[in-house]
């Protein structure tokens, strides 16, 4: 099984943002509702499969989106 | 009818403006960031678009800049008393609107801040180097100020002011009401440090919809604090933007069909809404100003006025005449103050105000061919 990670944001807004660049990239990515055990900051969250997840963070980091990651 | 009271809001609007408002009614649903639900992501997508559209409109680099208000009064209101603290000192014009004059009236009133005023010469017409007198010899926080007024349609040089502001170190809001989505408007170029927008006039939005945009480096406090979707486990407020400055739920509806007519002006362009609409002001002014007993307001020179237009007719109340074109000929305009006292004794038209005409993009030339016509009927009959 492939690890999969949390990308973590404060605000919606940034959800939304890193949802468009990684559509725009297409690198798939899921909108999931940020477990419990990982935070609360922001209602959602992005699953993300470990083989994408470098290209995913070089994209949202260029983007300037605020996010942190977390492994479940 | 003939609507020519686009300056208080503009009619008719785009039809895609609706059907987007459809759209989320019918199809989307749902609450912005609250949960993590497909609808719940669609209506945070739709808000996040409208905010890049008017993001582009506006050159913001950033949209998370940008917060949605229920107007530009809100907008003006949250910018004045988030930003101004005990003691600050404020210059603003005598053409103002009283969105901006009555917060810091208020401010000034309970000894919170002292108010320097510019004044405005008969055509609206502010000077820049007015302003540099007043900031050589006193400490600014802030400078406040329509881009255009909404009596004279007279356009205030905001990048010139905004350019000596910063010389020293003071900071820049700007009323765009009258100008947003009718003329240009580039926070980066003209280098604003804030700029209050409503969604209902000149953008083609929904009633109930404006915004604030608030350069990178400005903090301002909050009018309300709630919830925002965000930090859910703080019972603080996140100082996070736009949610710092969003609590409660949104106007999701309105901000769909503001999307849609930011993304309408956008596609048009505003220069070309621009052109039609000062092409119409344009033949209206030369022609009004041959009937006898008319008098016009504001700058002789179309470049510097938006589409808005005041006047008088010798002998007349101006809400008498407004009465008769809405009677006899159908047409809509506003008489009056128009929210701005100052203003109208500016130009020398206090208390009885004038009668305004703003024209939009849906107007014609024959709409104006029969205004003009029945000015000249109306004054005719008190000769
Ligand atoms: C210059 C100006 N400022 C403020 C406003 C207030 O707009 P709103 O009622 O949308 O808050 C208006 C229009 O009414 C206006 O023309």
């Amino acid at each position: 099984m492939s690890a999969e990670f949390f990308i973590i944001f404060q605000s919606t807004h940034d959800v939304i943002k890193a949802k468009k660049a990684l559509q725009k990239a297409y690198i798939a990515h899921e909108i999931i509702p940020t477990p419990k055990k990982v935070s609360a900051e922001c209602g959602m969250s992005l699953k993300i499969e470990k083989t994408v997840l470098d290209q995913a963070l070089e994209i949202l980091r260029l983007k300037g989106v605020l996010f942190r990651i977390d492994l479940l | 009818m003939i609507y020519f009271d686009n300056a208080a809001t503009s009619f008719p609007k785009p039809k895609v403006v609706m059907a987007a408002m459809e759209n989320y009614f019918f199809n989307i649903g749902g609450n912005t960031g609250r949960s993590g639900h497909k609808m719940a992501i669609e209506a945070s997508e739709l808000v996040f678009d409208t905010r890049e559209y008017l993001a582009e409109l506006f050159n913001i680099k950033d949209s998370a800049r940008m917060v949605f208000t229920k107007n530009v009064t809100e907008s003006l209101n949250l910018a004045i008393n988030g930003f101004l603290k005990k003691g600050d000192q404020v210059i603003t014009t005598s053409m103002e609107h009283n969105s901006v004059m009555r917060p810091l009236r208020y401010l000034e009133q309970i000894g919170k801040i002292k108010i320097f005023i510019v004044q405005a010469n008969q055509e609206g017409i502010v000077d820049p180097v007015a302003f540099e007198d007043i900031l050589r010899k006193e400490k600014i926080k802030l400078i406040v100020l329509s881009h255009a007024s909404n009596v004279t349609g007279t356009v205030a040089p905001i990048s010139a002011i905004a350019q000596i502001a910063k010389n020293y170190g003071s900071h820049t809001l700007i009323d765009a009401a009258q100008t947003a989505g009718a003329y240009p408007v580039d926070v980066t170029a003209d280098g604003l440090d804030m700029l209050a927008f409503t969604g209902h006039k000149a953008l083609m939005g929904p009633q109930g919809t404006g915004g604030l945009y608030i350069r990178e480096g400005i903090e301002i406090e909050p009018l309300m604090r709630g919830g925002t979707g965000s930090n859910s486990e703080r019972e603080i407020q996140p100082e996070l933007m736009p949610d710092q400055l969003e609590s409660g739920t949104l106007n999701i509806i309105g901000i769909a069909g503001l999307g849609a007519g930011v993304k309408y002006v956008l596609e048009h362009g505003v220069m070309k809404i621009r052109q039609i609409e000062m092409d119409l002001t344009e033949i209206f002014i030369r022609n009004a100003a041959k009937i006898a007993g008319v008098r016009l307001y504001g700058p002789q020179d179309i470049n510097k006025r938006v589409s808005v237009v005041s006047l008088n007719i010798f002998g007349y109340d101006p809400s008498e005449v407004a009465y008769t074109l809405d009677r006899d000929y159908d047409i809509a305009c506003r008489p009056g103050l128009h929210c701005a006292p100052s203003a109208h004794k500016t130009i020398g038209a206090f208390p009885q105000g004038t009668i305004r005409f703003a024209f939009g993009p849906f107007n014609n030339i024959e709409e104006i061919n029969i205004s003009l016509k029945a000015l000249n009927q109306i004054s005719k009959r008190k000769e």
